[in-house]
């Protein structure tokens, strides 16, 4: 079974005088493993969809499977509580809490989730030796570059043992060399553990190393390729 | 990583916001404890002067007396109204009281006064007048004694000019009015020797009077003087008598000061043809607070109701110092509702800040799994940290600066301390110890923060996760 499925979807914003119409007739499926890229031009749907797929926001029609669970089926805490232990998030920028160091910002996660402090300092450990920041577990993110922080992020995300990781625009503030970075280890840890990715960009280096490519405008599927 | 942890790094996150936020909470509580303490020790102050030297807190009296104290409204003592009296619990002490209107003259000069017919050894558990026997007058002509070494400076003689005809109770208050302009330890020990009084508090049998300092001055009367004393006695007679005056009170309260004239009960009695009658009997208690003085008046009526007396709370005597009290009182609480609001508004803006600075972490700590609850508890123990930081400066630098000026209250001098004694107080400015007061200044701080909590509190319970992250 698909660990993520979507039912003819639309999302409609009506809260401006103008309605907006961001995804029209969205269907879908998302295998576990996967390593997928979201593409499309600015203002095409790519974040609206991934904030669906996250539970984050509602479609204004139809429905979102993740995992055996209806999403709209869920509301308030427990749509939260859902987010915690099914979904991993990695945003553009700004990820981390500031006050707290690399190694503290993946435990927090693992905190929500009820984790002891000492299995939760061991796997912060280790999710920092994943993405190769061993050495960076007592840094504030201020002392992190872009690229640093967003390899949290992802550790953030892998710590938390989500059924897949979504990231939105992950590389967008990132140099060429650290964006490059971001994404082996992300590879990395889809081939060698199965981790399911699933990111929107607007690079397209970014998206020649996605395995399915998924075209968005004015928020209809273009296209749904395997390359 | 407990939340309390995340709030204690949060704290230190944006130093200038935390610093003014505690700063304002601090100087609030240090404000407000300081304002609050000068303003009840000036109550307690009054009160006590009022009671203390003249009032008594409780009177025992004929019922008219309260609204026409004359001697037509006095009553027959009999010894077993005091052992009534003193049978009621916390009761301390009690002292017999004649007291009428009377004109006192000497020389040329006329003035009323406020004849007190007292037990002198009974009074001693009361206003104890005894201990403002005055030892030291600076008279009229010091400054033009001549031989002085080294000669009065004009500074001095501007001083003693300012003083002269003043009286004191002992050399350390005498000195204190050369306090702004030190003066040389000989020619002090000169003023003292010059100043020197005789005089002592009248005994039970005594034929002489004691009265108080301002009055001696305008009078012009000095120890070993006479006075004449005319009134109105008992149904109408006419009382007169000549009396020498054996010693002189400086009384703290300047309105006593300025009328008071202490004769032993029998010479009272006699002078107001008013045999064996008492104004009231006056009751002092072992525990003055509202609570017991309530009890305690409760008690004297049950126990007196055989007879026809009438039981008096000070407060019902002293209608206007308790309404002064207690209009003094409502502005200073009015002031302390300002205060605190300004103070909410600074903190109120701090938080508006803050919210807005960490709208974005807010969004990705609940859209990664956070319970909104959880964050609003996050944030409300961040600033009850502020909170309670700041509440503890101003306790820690209020508490020593309040037992300080409880102990050594401010004298004031010059205008305001004339403006003061015009107004029949004494020019003290006293600080009240520790007391709940002091508890509820902290108490209504953190109720501010709360308030102000309010806001991140909403914004994080109804916080819209996608449009937080997005910014
Ligand atoms: N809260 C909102 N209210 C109204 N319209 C919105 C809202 N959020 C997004 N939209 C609109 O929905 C459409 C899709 O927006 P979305 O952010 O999903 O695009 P995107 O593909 O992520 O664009 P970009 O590449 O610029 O990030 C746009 O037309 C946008 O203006
Ligand atoms: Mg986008």
């Amino acid at each position: 079974m698909a660990i993520i499925e979507v039912v003819n979807v639309d999302k409609i914003y009506n809260d401006s005088e103008v309605k907006v119409t961001a995804l029209s007739n969205i269907n879908l499926t998302i295998e576990k493993g996967e390593f997928t890229a979201i593409v499309g031009p600015s203002g095409s749907g790519k974040t609206t969809l991934l904030n669906l797929l996250g539970g984050l926001d509602s479609p204004t029609n139809g429905k979102i499977r993740v995992g055996d669970v209806w999403l709209n089926e869920l509301k308030g805490s427990k749509l939260i509580d859902f987010r915690l232990r099914n979904i991993g998030f990695v945003f553009q920028s700004y990820n981390l809490i500031p006050v707290l160091t690399a190694g503290e910002n993946v435990e927090l996660i693992m905190q929500l989730q009820g984790v002891s402090a000492r299995v939760r300092k061991q796997v912060a450990a280790d999710m920092l030796v994943k993405v190769g920041l061993a050495d960076r577990f007592a840094s504030r993110p201020a002392k992190l570059s872009g690229g640093q922080q967003q390899r949290v992020a992802v550790a953030r995300a892998l710590a938390s043992k989500p059924q897949f990781i979504l990231a939105d625009e992950p590389t967008a503030n990132l140099d060429g060399k650290s964006a490059e970075n971001l994404l082996q280890i992300m590879e990395h840890l889809n081939r060698n553990e199965g981790v399911t990715f699933i990111f929107s960009t607007h690079d397209q280096r970014v998206m020649n190393r996605a395995r399915r490519v998924i075209l968005l405008e004015d928020g209809r599927i273009k296209s749904d390729t395997l390359q | 990583m407990s939340y309390l942890k995340i709030a204690q790094r949060n704290f230190w996150r944006n130093k200038r916001r935390t610093a003014i936020t505690v700063s304002s909470i601090f100087f609030a509580v240090l404000f407000a404890v300081v304002m609050r303490s000068f303003q009840l020790g000036s109550y307690s102050l009054m009160i006590r002067n009022a009671i203390e030297q003249y009032y008594g807190y409780i009177r025992v009296q004929h019922p008219d007396f309260a609204d026409d104290p004359s001697l037509e409204n006095t009553f027959e003592f009999d010894q077993s109204l005091p052992e009534t009296i003193l049978r009621v619990p916390n009761v301390k002490a009690v002292t017999p009281r004649l007291e009428t209107f009377s004109l006192a003259s000497s020389g040329n000069i006329t003035k009323g006064v406020l004849l007190l017919g007292i037990d002198p050894e009974a009074e001693k558990q009361f206003s104890n007048p005894e201990q403002f026997i005055v030892r030291y007058t600076i008279s009229k002509n010091l400054t033009d004694i001549s031989g002085m070494k080294p000669a009065f400076t004009d500074e001095v003689k501007r001083i003693l000019g300012a003083h002269a005809g003043e009286s004191f109770t002992d050399s350390v208050r005498l000195a204190r009015i050369f306090d702004d302009h030190p003066i040389d330890a000989a020619q002090l020990n000169q003023i003292l020797n010059l100043s020197r009084v005789q005089g002592r508090f009248i005994t039970s049998n005594d034929s002489g009077v004691v009265i108080s300092s301002s009055l001696a001055n305008f009078l012009n009367i000095q120890v070993g003087d006479s006075l004449v004393m005319l009134s109105q006695g008992y149904q109408g007679t006419f009382a007169a008598g000549i009396y020498q005056v054996v010693g002189i009170v400086r009384m703290p309260n300047p309105d006593l000061d300025n009328r008071m004239v202490y004769m032993p009960l029998q010479l009272a009695q006699n002078f107001s043809n008013a045999h064996n009658l008492l104004s009231y009997m006056a009751v002092n208690l072992n525990d003055a607070s509202d609570e017991a003085l309530v009890a305690i008046s409760n008690g004297l009526r049950k126990a007196l109701a055989h007879t026809s007396l009438d039981v008096k709370t000070w407060q019902d005597l002293n209608r206007v110092l308790v309404q002064q009290i207690e209009s003094s009182n409502q502005s200073g609480k009015a002031f302390l509702f300002l205060l605190y609001f300004v103070v909410f508004f600074g903190i109120f803006g701090t938080v508006i800040m803050m919210v807005h600075e960490r709208m974005h972490e807010f969004g990705v700590l609940v859209a990664v799994g956070m319970q909104k609850i959880k964050l609003a508890i996050t944030v409300l123990l961040e600033m009850l940290i502020m909170a309670l930081i700041g509440v503890a400066l101003g306790y820690l630098v209020g508490l020593p600066v309040i037992h300080y000026y409880h102990v050594h209250p401010i004298r004031l001098t010059g205008e305001m301390a004339k403006m003061m004694m015009d107004m029949g107080f004494e020019p003290l400015m006293p600080m009240a110890p520790f007391g709940s007061y002091v508890v509820w200044q902290g108490i209504s701080v953190i109720f501010m923060v709360l308030l102000a909590y309010i806001y991140p509190a909403r914004k994080i319970l109804r916080l819209n996760t996608v449009s937080a992250i997005k910014r």
